[in-house]
């Protein structure tokens, strides 16, 4: 097949010309060149060689029952233009064209539902969300509408302070989230009628000596007219111990308390923030007081008029929400005035951390029992975790395999088959 | 039934598409051997390639409303063929072995059917690489141009004749050295 880099042409195109497959002005050149070039007519007369060698694989003649087969069939196609005959085996196989259509049709229609599910529950996921949304909202006393809110707000200016005064001193019965000390004063607007400030404070302490240290820090929460709201207290073997604790404390009193709390033991670290509220509380104010002016509107109105039984109806669902709105806002006004009145302190106590001699190294045979305690576990969490897993991801999983491996399937098949044939 | 002579197949096929007898039975009758010599050279047993050639007029004749004529008539029907051969070999679950079988059953099997010769070219097409000797059959043995093979394996024209090509290289390697 060595062919020199100057012929015109190479052995495919001699090939090609033979079999009658060369452009034909292509050819006419190829035949010209052939009757001069003998290393082509060389090449010529081996691809004749060769074809005329392979009819030497002979096969019999088919049976003349195969004649009658073939001409029953189409006498009986004839006779029954529709009806398909019932072939053999072979014939659904070549049948197969027309039921991959149908799977390959199922499997779309498969993938069509399922996209259209999707979308369906697309809004009912996005009500239940609003939903919820709403139930907290609610939940908070902020169910108004925005309209409400804002009309609350125009038809309110800012009362002068001692409008404010006066509504702080009135009885608030909201429900407290905390039990704290029974304290006339809890509930009260502070003192100063100038700005509303939250105080937080919060303290790093390594203790000299930590267990007067943690004793003596509840102890003087309750001297200063405080409570402790959280307390956490950690000793790890090994580890210096913590207490980590968050304390309320009167915040006329915070100066003192602070002042105690710093003689416990070196002061690490101390924060202090105020946050001003003024303005929610104004805020709050103004609209509690529009809502228990529209409550009285509608309590007269029901008390004059009369009307028809849905409008009285209508009028109470209406009085039951502001009613709603009222208490939900004193209770955040009462736990709003509580941040004031008490100052959050955060104090951190450390104990300083000595080295502890004597507690020896773990003896082999523990080491081996936590080891073999720890391996077991592992293997049993391992095995939960999996489980769950499959719970989990495996209907979805086998949803999706269902859905991309059928066509997937049919499509790798028929590649498999046309790749072999 | 004389009349069809000088109708062309896919004349044919067409007339039958509309319902005539004749035309397929004039069909039948020019490609009843070519195709019995089809699945004959590529499967072991006689009676199979019967079944399977009868099986390849079943389905031309239960899908003939169905055929359009975008190729040559003979390119649809070898088509056909084609597929019955694939789902016949996949069936049996041997085309991994096929090249290394098909040689050794010609000397062996039908060493009384063939002569010397014909037993030396289908040992060697047995050599050659599947889709090669596909095609160099499709060429030899079915008498299909360029463009008729490319449409049966649905594979680009230039791919058949330099797929041929090696095939008959191999082939002539293969071949003439023992005529020598």
């Amino acid at each position: 097949m060595e062919r020199n880099a100057q012929h015109a042409f190479d052995a495919e195109e001699v090939m090609a010309y033979l079999d009658g497959e060369l452009e034909a002005r292509r050819a006419a050149a190829l035949a010209a060149h052939l009757v001069s070039c003998s290393e082509c007519q060389e090449v010529a007369q081996g691809f004749r060689a060769l074809s005329e060698r392979m009819p030497s694989f002979e096969v019999e003649h088919p049976s003349a029952g195969m004649n009658e087969t073939v001409i029953a069939a189409l006498d009986s196609s004839n006779a029954a233009k529709k009806t398909v005959p019932s072939g053999s085996e072979q014939n659904k196989s070549w049948n197969w064209r027309r039921m991959f259509a149908k799977h390959y049709v199922w499997a779309f229609a498969g993938m069509g539902l399922a996209a259209l599910l999707a979308v369906a529950s697309i809004p009912n996921f996005f009500r239940a969300r609003h939903e919820a949304w709403l139930a907290t909202e609610r939940a908070t006393g902020l169910s108004a509408p925005l309209e409400d809110r804002q009309r609350f707000a125009a038809s309110t200016s800012l009362p002068p302070a001692a409008t404010i005064q006066a509504q702080l001193a009135a009885p608030v019965g909201g429900p407290m989230p905390t039990p704290p000390p029974s304290d006339d004063e809890q509930l009260k607007a502070p003192e100063n009628v100038g700005p509303m400030i939250v105080q937080t404070a919060s303290l790093n302490i390594l203790a000299t000596n930590y267990d007067e240290a943690s004793a003596a820090i509840e102890k003087l929460a309750a001297a200063h007219g405080g409570y402790v709201e959280k307390l956490d207290a950690k000793a790890q073997t090994g580890n210096a111990r913590e207490l980590s604790a968050s304390l309320r404390i009167p915040t006329k009193q915070l100066d003192g308390f602070l002042a105690d709390v710093r003689k416990l033991g070196h002061v690490e670290e101390e924060t202090r923030s105020n946050e001003e509220v003024s303005d929610q509380y104004v805020d709050l104010q103004a609209r509690l007081k529009s809502a228990r002016a529209t409550e009285q509107r509608l309590i007269e109105l029901l008390r004059t008029r009369t009307g028809k039984l849905q409008d009285v109806l209508e009028a109470e669902r209406e009085l039951a929400r502001i009613r709603g709105e009222i208490e939900s806002m004193q209770g955040q006004s009462a736990i709003l005035v509580h941040r004031v009145n008490y100052a959050t302190v955060q104090v951190d106590l450390n104990e300083e951390y000595r080295q502890v001699l004597g507690s020896g190294p773990i003896s082999t045979g523990t080491k081996i029992r936590n080891a073999a305690v720890e391996g077991f576990s592992n293997v049993e969490e391992g095995a939960v975790a999996l489980v769950v897993f499959l719970f989990a991801v495996g209907p979805s999983l086998l949803f999706w395999l269902a859905i991309l491996l059928v066509p997937g399937w049919f499509i790798w098949k028929r590649f498999r088959v046309r790749a072999r044939s | 039934m004389r009349q069809y002579l000088m109708n062309s197949d896919d004349q044919l096929i067409l007339e039958f598409q509309q319902g005539s007898r004749e035309a397929f039975v004039e069909l039948f009758e020019r490609y009843r051997e070519p195709i019995y010599g089809f699945f004959r050279r590529r499967l072991d047993y006689p009676a199979r390639a019967e079944e399977l050639a009868q099986e390849c007029f079943l389905a031309l004749l239960q899908n003939v409303q169905r055929y359009e004529p975008r190729a040559s008539f003979r390119s649809y029907l070898y088509g056909i063929a084609i597929h019955l051969v694939a789902v016949e070999r996949r069936k049996a679950g041997r085309e991994v072995a096929e090249n290394e079988k098909l040689d050794s059953r010609a000397v062996e099997g039908n060493a009384a059917e063939n002569n010397d010769a014909g037993i030396w070219v289908r040992s060697a097409l047995g050599h050659l690489e599947q889709s090669e000797r596909e095609i160099l059959m499709l060429r030899e043995y079915e008498q299909l141009s360029y463009g008729e093979i490319a449409a049966v394996l649905r594979i680009p024209v230039n791919t058949v004749r330099s797929r041929l090509f090696r095939a008959r290289a191999a082939l002539k390697n293969q071949l003439l050295p023992v005529r020598d």
